[in-house]
């Protein structure tokens, strides 16, 4: 019985803590396939600009730990040549990789290099001023290959790039160009300006109580909405510190990562309770067994005078006193249990859940007493004369 | 005239179509040593079982101690049980794992309360003081039997019921015994109903009755 009970508790205990964990590195990782904050002047139809001086600000809002990068962009149409071919494109001015330092943070690194990873790049990112990636779609057209210099005007403001690397992302971005931000402020005559910033957070999966315009909320709703790192309040934090913004989740990816999650949190409850049900009819089948055993016992104790609620009290204790014991050691060995998980699958190691040892101790106490129900009813029907013969 | 502490009439028990205990019509005083005596199979221990609230008849009147077992819950069985009746069987029924003071405190705790000093001066009652932390494994025969009759004593019952206390014991122990159990009778004047095989023992009561296949077939008091 004891054994059941703490292999019970430590298959549960390592799945939930697991699911912390697994919903932290799978939220990680999908920060890897894309921004899910879009932030964008108030007016944009009406060809509004951020402006630049507002982006270290994003690092110093209330949720800037769940911020793991941004991007800002600058769009503008010009014309682009490379030899004998011209055309008309769009570049994109951004950061690549920018060292940023806002004031009482801790240096970080920002670009499209962070929250865009999986961009495909043959060649080097844009290290100097005067270099750009170019889409892939746009250097076939232009005949560009790395190495090579593309010149682009803007009315009579002219850049030449040189071209260190092609992008392959399968998207629009296939057909722009890709320069420094600062130069391609000055050469759309637009310093200082940015189109959107792209951000991404790590977020919790939204719920009703998420869904609702905080508008309508009271003092303590808007609290706790502000303090629940929902991706609408994250994009409120950050609408908060840029100039003239909105910011908006973009919802594809967010709903999509806040389903994931939520499945996947609603898995490991499952498996856990899935545990704790076979620890029960496991816990079930060994009281049995014992109640068979100890047949005499409890024939004696009926015999001697115990009524059924002292044979009860007398079983039930015993019945308890060994599932804080299993739950005490089925929590140490599920924590060692996810710890070796985590290490083996996410290569990072696991931090003890101390708010598991009550859950694990009290499902233990649970799982034994949900499997002494029906032992403990064959054990009141066992009749003294039996019992003692035996 | 003695006060009556057991009556029954057509007192019957049946085991599907056997029937263990043919109607019987018994009174037992109170006070009384009672030996009931037969072979196996004679009734002896169903009528026994009876007495003491372990079994229900099948049919027949049977009232101990003005309590009428009939209409008795089972709740109510239990609490006769521990208050009015001790037991003591032929195979000790010790828990193993509990030493000496500890198997009598554990009748303590289904009556009323533990008390450790009450448990040891029991057991002191019956010559084993020296052998309270001892666990039943460590003790012979007829100490386990003295621990027995300590734990049926302890609670003050009014009816001590014996099951062939002295089966299982040589003809030494079988002596420490009766007279322990006629030195505790003298003092606590409890009732005694006692089955047994061996006349020595049966000669230790006061009225022996014979039982041969679920029928009382005689009757001896003392001295006939």
């Amino acid at each position: 019985m004891l054994i059941s009970i703490i292999m019970g508790a430590s298959v549960a205990t390592a799945f939930l803590g697991l699911a912390g964990e697994l919903s932290f590195r799978i939220a990680m990782e999908m920060r890897n396939y894309g921004a899910n904050i879009l932030v964008e002047p108030m007016a944009a139809e009406q060809g509004g600009f951020l402006s630049d001086a507002d982006l270290p600000k994003i690092k110093t809002v209330f949720w800037r730990y769940n911020i793991t990068g941004f991007a800002p962009y600058l769009f503008g149409v010009i014309d682009i040549s490379a030899g004998t071919k011209r055309e008309k494109s769009v570049v994109t001015g951004t950061w690549f990789a920018r060292l940023l330092t806002s004031e009482g943070e801790d240096e970080s690194i920002q670009g499209v290099k962070v929250i865009a990873p999986w961009w495909g790049l043959s060649g080097t990112w844009p290290e100097a001023v005067n270099e750009a990636i170019i889409g892939a779609a746009l250097a076939k057209r232009l005949g560009v290959v790395s190495g090579e210099e593309v010149t682009t005007t803007k009315e009579r403001r002219t850049q030449i790039f040189r071209v260190v690397g092609i992008v392959t992302t399968g998207g629009y971005e296939e057909e722009q160009l890709f320069a420094p931000l600062a130069t391609v402020q000055s050469l759309l005559g637009a310093p200082g300006r940015i189109s959107r910033v792209l951000v991404s957070a790590l977020t919790v999966p939204m719920d009703d109580f998420g869904r609702r315009d905080p508008a309508g909320m009271s003092k303590e709703e808007y609290e706790k909405w502000y303090c629940t790192a929902y991706v609408t309040s994250v994009a409120k934090n950050v609408e908060e510190v840029m100039s003239g913004s909105r910011a908006k989740p973009i919802w594809q990816i967010a709903s999509a990562e806040g389903s994931l999650l939520t499945k996947l949190n609603r898995l490991m409850i499952l498996l856990a309770l899935l545990a704790l049900t076979a620890a029960a009819t496991a816990v079930s089948t060994s009281l049995m067994a014992s109640m068979t055993e100890r047949s005499p016992e409890i024939a004696l104790m009926k015999a001697i005078g115990a009524d059924s609620l002292q044979i009860i009290i007398v079983l039930l204790g015993e019945i308890l006193v060994i599932s804080s014991v299993g739950g005490l050691i089925g929590y140490l060995c599920g924590e060692q249990l996810a710890g070796f998980v985590s290490r083996s699958v996410f290569d990072a190691s696991l931090q003890p859940s101390l708010w598991l040892l009550p859950t694990a101790v009290v499902s233990a106490m649970t799982v034994a007493m949900a499997g002494s129900i029906m032992p403990l009813r064959k054990a009141l029907a066992i009749e003294p004369v039996q019992g003692l013969k035996g | 005239m003695m006060d009556v502490l057991i009556e029954t009439r057509g007192l019957t028990r049946n085991y599907g179509e056997i029937c263990a205990l043919k109607p019987l019509d018994l009174r037992v005083n109170n006070g009384e040593w009672l030996s009931i005596m037969g072979h196996s199979g004679s009734g002896k221990s169903t009528l026994l079982n009876l007495l003491g609230g372990l079994d229900r008849p099948s049919d027949g009147f049977i009232r101990v101690g003005g309590e009428d077992l009939r209409v008795l819950s089972e709740d109510g069985m239990a609490r006769y049980r521990r208050e009015f009746v001790g037991i003591i069987f032929q195979q000790h029924h010790l828990i193993p794992y509990l030493t000496a003071v500890e198997n009598i405190m554990m009748a303590q705790y289904f009556h009323s309360v533990p008390d450790e000093a009450e448990a040891r001066t029991a057991l002191e009652r019956v010559g084993l003081g020296h052998r309270l932390k001892n666990r039943p494994g460590e003790l012979s025969g007829g100490e386990q039997q003295r621990v027995c009759i300590a734990r049926a004593i302890i609670n003050s019952p009014r009816l001590l019921l014996g099951d062939e206390p002295t089966g299982n014991l040589d003809h030494g122990s079988t002596r420490v015994v009766m007279e322990l159990l006629s030195e505790l009778r003298a003092e606590e004047q409890f009732t005694i109903i006692m089955v047994t095989h061996n006349h020595e023992v049966a000669a230790w009561g006061d009225r022996t009755i014979y039982l041969d296949d679920g029928v009382m077939v005689r009757e001896e008091l003392k001295g006939d």
